[in-house]
Parts: C-alpha cells; structure tokens; sequence
C-alpha cells in the first residue's frame, strides 16, 4: 500500500521537474549569444535573408510568447521542427536514440558485472597485491584520455587485426554488437574504476558495522554475512552513484560517439549545440530530462527493494 | 614520478595500525605536484608560452627534457606550470561542489519532508539537464576562462555529493546508536554534525579524490569546444588534445602532459583510500 | 582476477568472431564510393546553404546549365548551346533534352523557376549573384531566355555554381519546398537521394535518367559526416571509405611518405587570412595595420602552420584566381619598419583581442604564432576560443578587433570573391571588416561590365594592390585542399571550388 502510495507521489512529482526543466532550458538558450539565423544561413547571407528567417521561425516574438507556443505544441506531441535540416525533431530523436541507448545496456553489461567482481576481489583481498593492482588499474583507466584509447584501440583491433570496425552502428543485434563493442569498452574502462572504487569502499565500511559482529556472534558463515549483508548495505551507495552514471550515459556520450563516428543523441546534442538548432535542443532536454527521472525513479525503487529503510 | 609511486605500493601488505602506507606515499606525490606548481618558476627557467619557430617538434633530448611542441614551446615547462592550473580546477572544482553537495545531502536524508522533496526535484532537474547545454549557457553567459568553468561545473557537480550523502545519512539517521544519541535528547544538529556527517563521509572523500580528476578531464573535454581554458595557458588537458593532430609524429606533446595527470590521479586516488581507511579506524 | 581476464578474453574473441559472421556492411559493394568528411550535410535545397559541407553535396544532386571540365574550363551543361545579344544583356540557353530523377523532362520553366527563385526568394543565400537579372523568359519548352539590368561578365561563370542547380519546379510546388528537399529530392545531377539520415550520412544513388552518357561511373555514393580527424583516417586505413576530407595539414607530410593512401594536395580557390575591424582602434588607423602586417614572420608561419603545402599569400585574393596579382610583393616580414609605423601612430601598447572559432587546431596555431610576433612590436593580444556560433555572431556585429578566417570562391572569376573580401558597398562591408573604399568599389563594378579580358585583368589588379596595401585584411596563405584517397579507386578528385568529381570515380578491379 505505502510502496504505491510512494510510487505514486513519485510520479506526480515527475511532472514539475519536466515542466521546470523545459522553462530552464528555454531560458538558458536566451541567454547564449549567437542567433540562429545567422548561423545556419552563414556570414556571407544578407540581413535581408537573416530577418526572413527569424521572422518564420518567430524568434523576434517575446520569449515568454516563444514559450508558449513551443510547450502548447509539445503538449500536443509536436517537437517541433529542426531549423537547418527542416525534418521533425522527433524522427531526428527517434533515428538517433537507439545507438545510445544500444551503447548504454552494451557499457551496463559490460561493466557491471567486472566492477562487481573487481569491487569484491577488492575489497575482499585489500592491502595484498590484488587490491593494489586493481587499483592501480583502476586510476590508469580513468585517467586515460578517451581519444588515446580510442587511437590505440583502432589501431590494434581495426588497422591492424581487423577484428571490429572503426565507425558506424552496424545492422541487426549482432551488427550492433560488434560495431559497438570498442566504444563500449572505451565507457567502461572509465566507468568500471568508478564503480570498483565506490563498492570497495561501502563494503570496507561495511564489513566492520555492528550487524557484521552480531552475525558472527550467531555463528552466520562469513560467506552468508558476506553475500546477505555487507554486500546488500554495500551496494546502496553504489546503486546511486550507477544511476546518476547511467543518467549520464545518455546525454554524456558526446566525446565517444564522436571519436568512432557514432551517429547517436550525444552527437546530435552537440551539432545541434553548436549550430544553435533550438527546437533540436529544446526537445533533446525533454527528452533526455525523462529518460533521467525515469532512471532515477527505477534506481529509487531499487533502493527501496534492497532497503527498505529507504523510503522518502 | 609515476614509476616511483607503482615500485613503492607493490609492496604486498600494509600494517593496518601505522599511518596507512598509501595514504603517505599518495600525500608525497600531491604534495611534490603541489610544490612544483609553488615553485615553477624556480623549477624551469623557460617561459612556458615562449614560441621558438626554428626548434618545433623537436624530441626530448638536447632541445629540453620533454622535448618541444608544434610551435617550439618546452613541453617539460608548460607540464609544470601546467600544474598550477590543474591543482586549481582540481581544487576548486570538487571543494565548492562538495561544501553545497554534503550540506544539501546532509539536511535532506536527515530531516527529509518537505525540504528533502524540493532539493531532489532540484537535484533531478540538475541530473537531467544535459550537461553541455547547462554548461555551454553558463560559460556563454559569462565568458569562458578558468573561474567560470569551475562555476559550470559546480553547478552539475554538487548533485552527486547531495545523492551519496543523503542516501547514506538516511541509512545512518536510523541505526541504533543514532537512535541512542538522540533518546539521550541531544540538538539535532549536534547529532547531525558530531554523529551522522562523520559516518556519512567516507564514500563521500573516496569519490572526491576521483571527482577531482573527473574535473581535471572535464575541463579538458570542455577545452575540444573551445570553453576552457584560453591559449596560451598551459593546462593538462588542453596539452594532450593539443598534441592530437602530431600523435604520430611527436608523441610527446600529449604523453608528457598525460603522464602528469595519471602521476596526479595516482597521488589523489591513494588519499582517497588512506583517507578512507582512517576514517573508518576513527569511528 | 583471472577470471575476469579470461572472461574479457572471451568476449573478445568471441565477439572478434562475429566480425566474419556479421552480413557484410552496407555500401561495401564495390560499385559504391564512400567519403568521410568533416563537414555536415544540413540541406539538400541549394538555395539554402553556403555551408562547406552542403558546397559538396549540391553538385553531385543537382546539374546547371554550364559545367566545369578537369582542366577548369566551362562547358555546355543542360544548356547545348546559347547566345548573347549584341548589348550584351540577353543570354538565350537552348536547354538540352535532359530528365529530372522522377523522368520528368527538365523544360526552360524549371530553369525560369530555380532562376527566379534564387533572386526573389527572401531566404535564397546567393541572390546577389543573380540581382541583375531583369526577367526570364520560357521561349518555348527548350529554349529560355535572360534579361540583365546590365551587362554582367562572369553571368555564365555564376550560372555553372552549384546553388543554381536546376530543380524541378513541379515537384517543389507541389509538395512544397519542406517536403521537396527533404523527402527524396527530385534531382537533376549524377546523383539521386537513396536516404539522408542527417547529422549522420547522405546515401545516393545513380541518378538512372542523368543526361551525360555513361555517368556516373559507379552505382552510387555515401557521404559520411565524421568529426574527428583521427577517426576519419582510421576509417580509410582500414577501408571503411575511399576517401576522406581534411587528412590536417600536419599528417600530409607523413601520409604522403608512408604511401599507403595517396594525397595529392589538390588545388582551392581558398585563402587564410586575418581580419581586423577597422571601425574600432587600433586598426582603424592605416599605420597599425600595415605594421600588424609587417610584423608577421609569414614564411615561418606557414612552414609551421601550414607544414609549406601552400604559398604565402601576397593579396587579399585567392592566387587560383583569373586575374591574381602574382608579381605584388605583398607585405614582407620587415620588422623595423613595423616598429616604427607603431611609433608614429602612437599605437604601442594597445590591447587586441584575437577571436578564434574552435575547434581548430590551425587557427590556435596561428593565433599563438599572432601573439608573439605583435608582442613584438608593442601589441598586446588576448586570444580568445568561443564556439563558431558565437564567433560568427560577433564578426557580423563587429564586435571584434582580429579574427583569424578564411574563404573560398565558388569559381575561378575575381568578381565574386571581390565583392565578398574587399567592397565595402556590397551588402557584408567587406568581410565585417568595415573596410571602405569607394574607388575598390568602383572598380569592381566596372569590372564586371568591361567585356576586354585584358582589361578587366588591370581592374581586378588594381583592386588587389590597392586594398592590399591599405590592408583591408591581412593575407595569410593559400592552401590547397588535403584529401587521402584509397588506391582502390580512380577518378575522385577535387576541384578548386570544393567540388568532389565522384561522377568520375571507380573502383579499380
């Protein structure tokens, strides 16, 4: 009864963070220099051509005007259209969602059950050779620059072997898989030493709390205080930060996706950033808005089933 | 300095009463970055943004130690004033996200109620704002260079700090040594500060010490779309994206100023245990 | 430990197996030619765009009346034949017989309609070319007729760009020019749109109703937009395309030793320059600019920057030009003289800001190269990088005081690159740099009406030399264009106006 009560009141709560998202966004796009028109029709057009196309896009009317007419639209399931390609927002998202969310369940396989075993060896192990060289591992993942893996990994595996492809998206399950199989290693080598990290330390944290003792006290196997304890407490703090990772996935593949020429929503984010495409924007916000409080609601519930202290 | 630190920490076990080993090997190497930043100057006569037109790419050896860039500036200067400017992103990106993050984390997982649903909604609404619009409107507002940046990403960063500590604050506000402190009828804010921040902290340091590089690299990934720092400053990772286009043909312009950053990350990541593990000794 | 090492290993194998089960990717059969390229495809109406990436799809979609041979000269295109009338006002085109993609016959009220269509249209970007014309006239179904207020030279010249590819009127009235450039164009050139998935790749097809015989020479084409320089290589090296744009002026040297793609440095009707405003101080002053100009050390410039693939630029005009003044000395490195200048105008000491577009590597270098060198003779610079969007905003506002640019022409007549680098009366005050000079100005109009190509060669050179030295921009360099090509195919190109001879390429068995 309460856990839907919660539920509820969650997504209700859903509704004010779109819409105030939607109006931080529109305002924030006021506020950066560079006019559309401009940009998309280039230095060399006319300020004649320039005021034509503001006018059509009705960039001259009040914001607030501006606001409303978008949102009225929306709510009617109409992003609206691109200004330099002139095709529906909507099938530009639709066209590109897939490659990153195919991207993001490929990282999540991949690096959830390595940073679950790596944490655990860890943590189990820690202050012998295993836990200093997952470690060290751990910070040279991180701190490698993105496009000096990818230079490395494309060189090796795509010149050199000629096991995977330097670019694209691939056809069908497989296609994907193996197309995207690069970019998804070049996340998860920075993700992983995330994950570990954090793990590591909840269940070092963990494995002295006072519950630990008791069960010992009770003649529990460490394997059981191991599996049904420490590593239930232990991994709520992860639980979090994996959600806030995953959020970020969606919208944070941009350097990826550009560096192995993957046509997904964080190359569109970019392009449309840098030719200042509004309504690509503006609807991209929306969209990767939802996906997030999506997430963060599952990752919520989540912490709920593991602890059900966890409750607002 | 980064060969250095791996010969010392594969020294298998670690006495747990002593002063943890990696905490002080991790301290010497942020601290030795900290006093070259200090005493660049007096480290490298050259001028890190000196152009020498007739000496580009040249390998190190004779024309310098890291040898020279693709317009005759010494790599081994600018990695070291480079510093200076990474300590300071470094710094003052996670210092300020981490103060406005643990505070909000901290009344939120606490108190909850009302307070608590209005900070997760703005916690939501910051999480799912994609970062380079928020960042880029920021940085366009006020001008890019290096205060804004660490204001950009203060603005996205506090966020995590807010998550982890309320969600380990709402496991600790209800374990029973917190329910003990309080039947004794203790301030609540005195239970908040003397009892759940400290226990509430350890993830929070652990992360930190990652958030920092994080903050390093971001600035860099920044720096790609021309929001970072301005030329000719030296910075880390505007050195490696830099030497992109010469990767072939002058390695070092970008594997000098990398190993700088890995070398720092080194330092940061063996505190951040260190740190971990006393904490957990004092509790 | 182990475990996840061999549970890595595993899926790397495994799924390194699935690259020979894996159905082979589309476009790798051979009959189709694919090209990376860092620039974006953002429209396929070519009244639209000036954008580069546009420039190089517009000509594989749509054919003009004229056409460019290899060796750059005009030829008929749709138009067979065609006269000019004794004032040299009236052009009539006979229009050959030629379909559209749909095989509709492409008639003189489809030339009517693009022609007038670029000229009234509130939203065409290349209208001014077109300006002078008066009416167009269908004769009959194949014959068409143009009126000029004036006599306009280069009007043939400027009839073969791409912008004035011929589109069908029918299908643009009727399913309206949203759908109609979107939605499977109706084409007139080699190429038809088989999908345009934007901000991705442009997939098109041969074009089967094409009226030059036997063209393409392949089955089709793929224009892949790809970002990142590095990848763009990794992508040729390991066959994934044919072809690449933009290799980066630092790695031509080393691919062309390697040998393993060929690199021909092809030539552009391009220019690098610097533009300074000349409605604010310090460059409102002649003095400040010619020392700013003479304070660059451009032989080291380019040998840094540009790796020597290109000259030293000695006017305001690109070299590949009709007419470039190829003897001028411009302005040599003469660094006392500079100094000096600095000192009568009282300018030592000033702050500039040097606006950079980024991300551009180049432009970095050469701003970087800027700093020292004016540090030299007492101008202090801030070099600041924004984002395109903003940098444009500012150029156009004038709000700037140097900005490091360049441009291209879109054929080999002075007339057009003119009105855009150096009049201060032709709509975009020279280049936003406010740059004014009545007699310039004149000049060029004069230019454009004087039908003695001798003579018009003395106009054009005067301009260039005077706006030269009155440094209405400082020239940099001229570059050619630096593709990699696979040795697997044959017959792709570039031509000087960023044009890509795809209809001529294929595969070599």
């Amino acid at each position: 009864m309460t856990r839907a009560y919660w539920l509820l009141q969650r997504l209700t709560q859903l509704l004010p963070v779109l819409l105030g998202i939607s109006v931080i966004c529109f305002a924030l796009l006021q506020m950066i220099p560079g006019d559309p028109a401009r940009i998309i029709l280039g230095s060399r057009a006319s300020p004649e051509a320039v005021a034509a196309m503001r006018d059509r896009l009705g960039l001259d009317q009040p914001a607030l005007q501006q606001y409303l007419t978008y949102m009225s639209k929306v709510i009617r399931g109409d992003f609206g259209e691109s200004i330099s390609y002139k095709v529906p927002v909507s099938k530009l998202i639709l066209e590109h969602a897939p490659v990153t969310g195919f991207l993001a369940v490929y990282v999540i396989a991949l690096a959830v059950p390595i940073a679950l075993i790596l944490g655990m060896l860890a943590a189990r192990y820690r202050g012998t050779w295993v836990d200093h060289l997952i470690r060290m591992l751990s910070v040279l993942g991180m701190t490698m620059p993105v496009f000096w893996l990818a230079i490395l990994m494309l060189r090796l595996f795509s010149i050199d072997l000629g096991w995977f492809p330097v670019s694209g998206y691939g056809q069908g399950f497989l296609g994907h898989l193996h197309h995207l199989f690069l970019p998804a290693v070049s996340i998860s080598i920075w993700m992983i030493p995330v994950l570990v990290r954090n793990l590591r330390a909840s269940i070092v944290q963990q494995s002295v709390a006072d519950y630990v003792l008791a069960g010992r006290a009770k003649g529990l196997t460490e394997r059981h205080i191991f599996t049904h304890h420490i590593l239930k407490n232990a991994s709520l703090p992860t639980l979090n930060l994996f959600g806030v990772l995953v959020a970020y996935l969606i919208g944070g593949t941009v350097i990826v996706e550009l560096v192995y020429a993957l046509p997904g929503l964080g190359l569109l984010m970019f392009n449309a950033i840098l030719g200042r495409d509004y309504p690509i924007i503006q609807g991209l916000t929306l969209f990767y808005a939802l996906a997030t409080v999506v997430i963060t609601l599952v990752t919520d519930i989540l912490s709920g089933l593991i602890d059900p202290r966890v409750k607002a | 300095m980064s060969e250095q630190v791996i010969e010392m920490t594969s020294r298998p076990g670690v006495q747990a009463d002593e002063l943890p080993l990696n905490l002080k090997i991790g301290m010497a190497v942020v601290i030795a970055w900290v006093l070259l930043a200090v005493l660049a100057p007096w480290v490298t006569p050259a001028d890190p943004n000196a152009l020498d037109l007739d000496n580009v790419l040249q390998p190190p050896g004779a024309a310098g130690l890291m040898g020279t860039d693709q317009v005759g500036r010494d790599v081994f200067t600018r990695v070291v004033f480079a510093a200076r400017i990474d300590l300071w992103i470094g710094f003052a990106g996670v210092v300020l996200p981490l103060l406005i993050g643990v505070t909000a984390g901290l009344f939120s997982g606490y108190f909850g109620g009302a307070a608590d649903a209005l900070l997760m909604r703005v916690v939501d609404i910051t999480l799912a704002f994609p970062f380079f619009v928020l960042v880029l409107a920021i940085v366009a507002a006020l001008g890019p260079g290096v205060g804004n940046l660490i204001i950009a990403l203060a603005l996205v960063g506090w966020v995590s700090y807010a998550r982890l500590v309320r969600a380990e604050v709402m496991v600790i506000r209800n374990a029973e040594y917190i329910q003990a402190v309080r039947t004794l009828g203790f301030n609540r804010f005195y239970i908040l500060f003397r009892h759940v921040m400290p226990n509430a902290m350890a993830p929070v340091i652990v992360y930190a010490m990652t958030d920092m590089l994080l903050v390093i690299l971001a600035g860099a990934g920044l720096g790609f779309i021309g929001l970072g720092v301005q030329p000719p400053t030296a910075e880390w990772g505007a050195m490696i994206a830099d030497g992109q286009p010469y990767i072939e043909e002058a390695w070092w312009i970008s594997l000098f100023p990398g190993l700088a950053a890995i070398s720092f990350g080194i330092g940061l990541s063996l505190i951040g245990d260190g740190l971990a593990r006393m904490l957990r000794v004092s509790n | 430990m182990r475990i996840s090492v061999m549970f890595l290993a595993l899926m790397l194998t495994s799924i390194g197996s699935i690259a020979s089960a894996d159905e082979s990717p589309p476009g790798s059969r051979p009959d189709i030619i694919r090209i990376a390229s860092g620039s974006r495809t953002l429209t396929l109406d070519p009244t639209r765009s000036w954008n580069s990436g546009d420039i190089e799809t517009f000509g594989q979609l749509y054919s003009r009346l004229f056409r460019r041979d290899q060796a750059g000269n005009l030829q008929p295109g749709l138009a067979e034949r065609w006269e000019m009338s004794a004032d040299a006002r009236t052009y009539t085109f006979h229009l050959r017989d030629a379909r559209f993609s749909d095989g509709t016959p492409i008639t003189a009220d489809d030339v009517r309609f693009t022609l007038l269509r670029m000229r009234d249209d509130p939203e065409a970007l290349y209208s001014e070319p077109v300006s002078g014309v008066v009416d167009v006239v269908a004769v009959d179904q194949r014959t068409v007729r143009v009126m000029l207020a004036e006599p306009n030279v280069p009007f043939l010249d400027t009839l073969e760009v791409c912008f004035l590819g011929i589109t069908s009127r029918a299908d643009v009235e009727n399913r309206g020019p949203g759908k109609a450039f979107t939605e499977h164009p109706v084409t007139s050139g080699p190429y038809r749109v088989r999908e345009w998935k934007p901000g991705d790749r442009l997939v098109l097809e041969a074009n089967p109703y094409y009226w030059r015989e036997g063209f393409p020479r392949n089955g089709g084409a793929e224009l892949i937009e790809v970002i990142d320089a590095n990848t763009r290589i990794a992508m040729l090296l390991a066959g994934e395309v044919d072809a690449i744009r933009q290799l980066g002026w630092s790695r031509a040297e080393s691919f062309r030793a390697q040998g393993k793609v060929s690199v021909p440095l092809e030539p552009a009707n391009l220019i690098w320059l610097i533009l300074l405003n000349h409605a604010q101080p310090p460059f409102d002053d002649l003095r400040v600019r010619q020392a700013a100009a003479l304070a660059l050390d451009r032989q080291a410039m380019a040998r840094v920057v540009l790796r020597n693939l290109g000259r030293v630029a000695n006017t305001t005009m690109p070299a590949s030009l009709d007419h470039h003044l190829a003897d001028f000395p411009g302005w040599p490195y003469d660094l006392e003289r500079a100094r000096q200048l600095m000192a009568e105008a009282g300018a030592a000491g000033h702050e500039v800001v040097i606006n950079i577009a980024a991300p551009s590597p180049q432009m970095e270098l050469i701003g970087l190269i800027l700093q020292a060198q004016w540090a030299d003779i007492g101008l202090k610079t801030r070099i600041v990088k924004m984002d395109q969007g903003q940098e444009v905003q500012r150029l156009m506002d004038g709000d700037y005081n140097a900005s490091i640019n360049w441009w291209y022409n879109e054929n080999p007549d002075p007339d057009l690159a003119l009105r855009w680098a150096v009049c201060g009366s032709c709509g975009n005050r020279a280049y936003y740099t406010n740059y004014s000079n009545k007699e310039v100005d004149r000049l060029i109009a004069e230019a454009a009406r004087e039908p003695d190509p001798a003579l018009r060669r003395v106009l054009y050179q005067r301009v260039q030399r005077i706006s030269t030295e009155e440094v209405a921009q400082i020239p940099l360099f001229y570059p050619p264009w630096v593709n990699a090509y696979s040795h697997a195919i044959e017959g792709l190109g570039m031509t000087p106006a960023l044009q890509w001879t795809l209809e001529n390429a294929r595969h070599l068995r």
